[in-house]
């Protein structure tokens, strides 16, 4: 079922002209007495930068302002609704904290210590561009490294390393992410589950989610589709060491012991397999590995399951029969963060053997076959290295490396094609395998993401050239030799955005207005750049919007026609049953079918088939850190917007009743997380509480900022990757494990932090 | 059960500061208008010393009440006058004081315009005294009216007149007029015996948090009514005591009521 | 005559914040202040747990105890059953946030009290409240009780009953919500509609 927005009540539009005007008006000189919306209001398409789900989006601009952004029926992201992030996505662009000119640091300072003049862009950019072919010159192109994220990044990120010739450009969302899911899915199916996770919601009848954050993440249009299913009578389980929101909404709450995951979901093929409930007509038609599975999981009873997971045997039992009997409208979709314990790849492996067991891959109410959509990139001559950061969408297919480049830095460490951000800072210490002596960091926050921060302190104060290009002065942009302060997402043309879909859509983002202050679009800035390092023919186009005009014309389109639309949406083949009509089928794995048991993994001396390996144990006095999303935040992105600040100032940290009662805190309290190398993070409020394990404590993500030109977000908070000074690689698909990273929890005195509504009313003025 | 928001409910006191000192001194200028307009009526010779403060304390209670607005600079402070709201105590208020002042300042006027001596002065004092008794009842009705705010039950509507009455007879007394110490000692009594009843009349949470937020204001000024009612010998001393523990009263009965019933 | 009014499925709501982050938009509201705001509410022992998420605002009742005590009729409701405030005539004498059992006003610094009117604006332009068009769980349902098929009436049905808060008051409140998690959920002063 589709629900309906409505076309509703008559409303006499006189009785509500009297709001406002009644009355004499004489020497009112109210703000209320002209709102935005009275004015000449422009709409504009563009595409949501608040998070990474990038929901089209219409805004309303007044002059120099947008006031409002909204979601539009014609877009598949965001269906005519938003989420809080993106409803107050417009007030980053007018943040007075913004980066407003070129900075370069003043030479002889160090970095760290915040010293900078104001340049020309002109000044800037040659002065990077004359390092970069110094460092060309004395170390080779590979030297330097190109970290991003976010729409924009493909400029900095895939387009300008393979053009420079650098295969050292790594996304966070990757290897910090989604890699184990994504790799897993590569070598199961043959098929990237994506950006944007094929999952057909509204048809099914029973959903597992496990460790899923949603309602947290607010992924907007998954939310819908969640809560459409929801509507529909899906039923729920919910298995989360953490009573979330969507253990809120749930049928079943399975309160897991952490790092169990892998054990439930052995015992649930284990019930599956031994009492036959799986669809072995898809298993045979589409699969391969079946035999072997089936003597695989023979001891992996609810029993065995009961001891390591601390669920009750009898209720694993009951949940694989229920959802067997809901097949193939029973679904596990698989979380977007997944790096967990560093055996990632083997849950997701497992999560999806169990998927398959279901039916449900290419089938209603389970995973839909999400196509890209046809859009031509414009012609350039052809670089001299393929882009190969990947994105959340997975690891790029490069298997080849082109003649000319030494292989990229992390190249051995792991076994999948993914790219690992986090191991590319090392070789910037060491000079293994070979040094890198230059970085590009945009619109990521180094500091929050990657494992082991003084690790990349220490790396970043090694470099010979780091450049950052964002919005605001986020702690590790004022590390930077050269700042490049970027237009935001409302202010300047982007490239399209492609989505693989259900029903495949390109989207555009329009400029609402002219960048404010001194700032420059992302791809004015990579030109300008690549014209000063000889990259000049791959940048054939005049203006920005010959670019894009080009590419419309592929599909037939031009750039006016897409300003009226904002987003073309194709036909996709979602079903199986589409793919079998053509004679084929959608698995490009080996064998061309979905692979239960991988002879690549058996090959490269990984277990073919998933293992349930025990988590790293919580040492005594420690609780596990646990972490998670805001539904009003975004990472580390949004802890400087007034509106969203406003909603919620500060994380606080989740401890267990019981355990507070023995450690003395009382609702109100404050503490400091403190780690076993003794890293200490907060003071943040304690939030006692019956919706978590004793064995853990939870934060979400994105606090903690330590960067001082930003005065909303600055010493609010904790951070976690502050905390998190180990990672457990994960070897096959590069992923940094995050969670067995421990805490302990010390009494704080309450910080003298002035209120945000303070802060926010004195930055007006 | 434990609470957490997205957004802040408006949860924070909304009479505060001047708001609140406005229902202090209503007490004052309503209770000295009464009084002058008593004496008007009596044509007692104490009479244009109070028409004078009664005078004085509406006027700065006005300017309080004007100083304390946000809306200080905008027009829509005349809507009061411009309006007819009936059912508003505030609207009530408003016309109390201001004919209470009206009448107030006529009679004085007279020794310098004589025009005004046409007006009979029992008509000017009536006026006065019915605006007079208005804003002494005003504030207890203000307050009663918001049924969602359990500490402020019927018993205001006593409360603050009396209290009121306590306060301009401390005045009184202070000022040496001594046909004031007995009423002085009757609404002493009787403020007593209201405090003594009044957490009686409050249940469940509101009392709780009376008890909580409240008691020890509320203690103090019941001991400071108290005593002045045993020293009556001692005039002054009774006065300022009395004056003391009233003004206290209507502070704290004022801040501590802005809670809401439980249940949200 | 209308009555307008709003219906909150508190089983859809995930208390996400996206309707309270759309007001602040849509009605410029000053910091400080709320016209809408989530309560998160947790109730029992791990691991029998029930947690409410509920979106509060301005509820327009039929019988609002804010519009008599406006002493300069700046607070009217008007023939659509909305509960407005005329800006040019609040003198922000906190009478009516006093009267107000919701909390749902305050006074901005601008001088005036400021609160939720579903968006007349919008309305005025046949649009749905900000707050209704973005929520992303379908949770919200905005329309007349007085005409028989609307949705609104057709999701209280659909729901068996509807609930207002603090009903004891006899305000008629019309912001309605639905399908609470728990019998503890909403507040023990709970009542049907």
């Amino acid at each position: 079922m589709k629900l309906q927005r409505r076309s509703f009540i008559k409303l006499s539009a006189a009785a509500v002209g009297a709001m406002g005007v009644g009355g004499v008006a004489v020497m009112s000189n109210r703000a209320k007495a002209s709102p935005w919306y009275h004015k000449e209001v422009k709409t504009v398409y563009s595409i949501c930068e608040n998070c990474f789900w990038r929901c089209g989006v219409k805004v309303s601009v007044v002059g120099n302002r947008v006031y409002k952004a909204d979601g539009y029926k014609e877009n598949p992201k965001s269906r005519g609704m938003l989420c809080p992030r993106g409803q107050g996505a417009p007030a980053q662009t007018y943040d007075p904290d913004r980066l407003k000119k070129p900075l370069i640091r003043v030479e002889g300072s160090e970095r760290g210590s915040g010293q900078y003049r104001e340049a020309s862009w002109e000044e800037a950019l040659d002065y990077i561009a004359k390092k970069m072919l110094a460092l060309k010159e004395s170390h080779g192109t590979e030297s330097i490294a190109f970290f991003g994220h976010g729409t924009g990044d493909f400029w900095f990120v895939d387009f300008l390393p393979a053009a420079w010739g650098s295969p050292n450009a790594a996304k966070p969302s990757v290897s910090l992410c989604t890699a184990p899911r994504e790799v897993a899915a590569q070598y199961t199916f043959g098929r990237a589950i994506g950006g944007h996770e094929p999952i057909d919601w509204p048809n099914s009848k029973y959903i597992v989610l496990i460790g899923h954050h949603i309602g947290e993440d607010t992924h907007n249009t998954q939310l819908q589709e969640f809560s459409e299913a929801r509507k529909n009578g899906a039923k729920l389980v919910v298995v989360d060491p953490r009573f979330s929101t969507a253990a809120a909404k749930a049928d079943r709450w399975l309160p897991i012991k952490p790092g169990t995951d892998t054990a439930l979901l052995l015992a649930w093929i284990h019930v599956l397999v031994s009492e036959n409930l799986y669809d072995r007509e898809y298993v045979e038609k589409y699969t391969l590995g079946m035999d072997k599975l089936i003597p695989h999981v023979k001891d992996f009873t609810p029993e065995w399951a009961e001891q390591i997971t601390e669920i009750p045997a009898g209720v694993i039992r009951d949940v694989a029969r229920e959802m067997a009997a809901q097949k193939p409208r029973a679904i596990l979709p698989p979380t977007r963060h997944t790096v967990w314990y560093g055996n990632d790849t083997q849950r997701m492996r497992a999560s999806y053997i169990l998927n398959v067991l279901l039916g449900n891959y290419g089938r209603e109410g389970g995973f839909y076959i999400a196509m890209p959509p046809f859009l031509e990139a414009f012609p350039t001559p052809p670089l001299p290295l393929v882009p190969a950061a990947g994105g959340c969408a997975g690891p790029a297919a490069v298997t080849e490396q082109p003649e000319g480049f030494r292989p990229r830095a992390d190249a051995g460490k792991f076994f999948a094609q993914s790219t690992a951000i986090q191991e590319l800072i090392e070789p910037m210490i060491t000079g293994k395998p070979y040094p890198i002596r230059g970085l590009f960091a945009y619109g990521i926050s180094m500091f929050h993401t990657i494992p082991n921060v003084p690790r990349t302190r220490e790396a970043i104060k090694n470099l010979d050239l780091y450049v950052a290009i964002d919005v605001l002065p986020k702690e590790h942009v004022m590390w930077a030799d050269v700042i490049l302060p970027e237009a935001t997402f409302l202010e300047r043309y982007d490239d399209f955005v492609t989505v693989a879909h259900k029903t495949p859509f390109v989207q555009a983002r329009f400029p609402a207005h002219e960048p404010l202050w001194d700032t420059k679009p992302g791809w004015w800035i990579a030109r300008e750049l690549g014209k000063r390092i000889g990259l000049e023919q791959f940048f054939p186009w005049q203006t920005f919007e010959e670019y894009l005009n080009t590419r419309l014309m592929s599909v037939g389109l031009d750039l006016e026609t897409m300003r009226q639309m904002g987003t073309m949406v194709q036909r996709g083949r979602p079903w199986l049953t589409d793919w079998e009509k053509e004679g084929r089928l959608p698995f490009n794995t080996t064998s061309g079918k979905i692979e239960i048991y991988s002879e690549a993994f058996a090959a490269a001396g990984f277990d073919p088939l998933p293992k349930y390996e025990e988590p790293q144990p919580v040492p005594q006095g420690y609780y596990r850190l646990l972490y998670g999303r805001s539904p009003v935040h975004t990472f580390a992105r949004t802890q400087n917007n007034p509106v969203l600040m406003e909603q919620e100032s500060t994380n606080a940290v989740w401890l267990n009743t019981e355990e507070a009662a023995r450690l003395g805190f009382k609702r109100g309290d404050w503490a400091f997380m403190i780690n076993p190398d003794g890293m200490r993070e907060g003071p943040l409020p304690v939030r006692v509480t019956e919706r978590i394990r004793k064995d853990a404590v939870y934060i979400t993500h994105g606090f903690g900022h330590k960067g001082k030109g930003l005065s909303l977000a600055y010493g609010r908070g904790a951070c976690d990757a502050h905390l998190q000074n180990h990672y457990t690689l994960d070897r096959i698909s590069g992923g940094a494990g995050l969670r067995n990273n421990f805490v302990r929890l010390e009494k704080a005195p309450r910080p003298r932090l002035r209120s945000v509504v303070q802060i926010i009313r004195e930055r007006r003025g | 059960m434990s609470e957490f928001f997205y957004g802040i409910p408006n949860t924070e006191p909304f009479w505060t500061g001047l708001k609140t000192l406005h229902y202090v001194l209503v007490g004052l200028a309503g209770g000295m208008a009464v009084l002058a307009a008593i004496l008007t009526l009596r044509q007692h010779p104490d009479r244009n010393r109070y028409l004078w403060l009664a005078g004085l304390f509406i006027l700065l209670d006005m300017f309080v009440l004007w100083a304390g607005s946000s809306a200080r600079w905008y027009f829509s402070q005349f809507w009061l006058f411009l309006s007819f709201e009936p059912r508003a105590p505030i609207w009530w208020g408003t016309w109390g004081l201001s004919s209470a002042l009206a009448s107030v300042g006529l009679i004085l006027l007279k020794t310098w315009v004589p025009l005004l001596k046409r007006i009979p002065e029992m008509l000017l004092g009536t006026v006065m005294l019915v605006g007079g008794l208005v804003a002494l009842a005003y504030p207890g009705i203000a307050l009663v009216v918001n049924e969602n705010r359990p500490v402020w039950n019927e018993m205001m509507l006593v409360i603050f007149p009396v209290t009121a009455l306590l306060m301009v007879l401390a005045v009184a007394m202070l000022l040496g007029s001594a046909w004031a110490r007995r009423w002085e000692v009757m609404a002493a009594a009787v403020t007593v015996a209201l405090l003594v009843a009044y957490p009686l009349t409050l249940q469940g949470e509101a009392r709780e948090h009376f008890m909580r937020e409240g008691l020890l204001v509320y203690a103090t000024a019941g001991v400071l009514v108290a005593v002045a009612l045993v020293l009556f010998r001692n005039p002054r001393l009774a006065a300022g005591l009395g004056l003391a523990g009233a003004v206290g009263l209507r502070w704290m009965l004022v801040q501590v009521g802005q809670i809401q019933a439980p249940g949200l | 005559m209308a009555r307008l009014a709003m219906l909150i499925d508190l089983k859809a709501c995930v208390g996400c914040a996206a309707c309270s982050v759309a007001c602040k938009m849509e009605n410029e509201v000053p910091v400080g202040g709320s016209r809408l705001w989530i309560r998160e509410r947790e109730m029992g022992t791990f691991p029998n747990l029930t947690v409410e998420y509920r979106p509060e605002q301005c509820a327009h009742c039929e019988n609002p105890p804010c519009v008599p005590v406006c002493p300069t009729g700046a607070t009217y409701q008007n023939e659509e059953g909305l509960v407005l405030v005329d800006y040019h005539k609040c003198i922000a004498c906190s009478a009516c946030v006093a009267a107000c059992p919701y909390d749902a006003r305050f006074i901005s610094k601008a001088g005036y009290v400021e609160k939720c009117t579903f968006c007349a604006h919008r309305l005025a332009r046949n649009e749905e409240p900000a707050c209704v068009t973005t929520c992303p769980t379908y949770a919200r349902v905005f329309g007349d009780l007085d005409d028989p098929d609307s949705d609104i009436n057709k999701a209280i049905q659909a729901a068996g009953q509807g609930h207002v808060l603090r009903p004891e008051l006899g305000l008629k409140p019309k912001v309605i919500y639905v399908n609470p998690p728990s019998k503890q959920g909403l507040t023990r002063k709970e009542a049907q509609l």
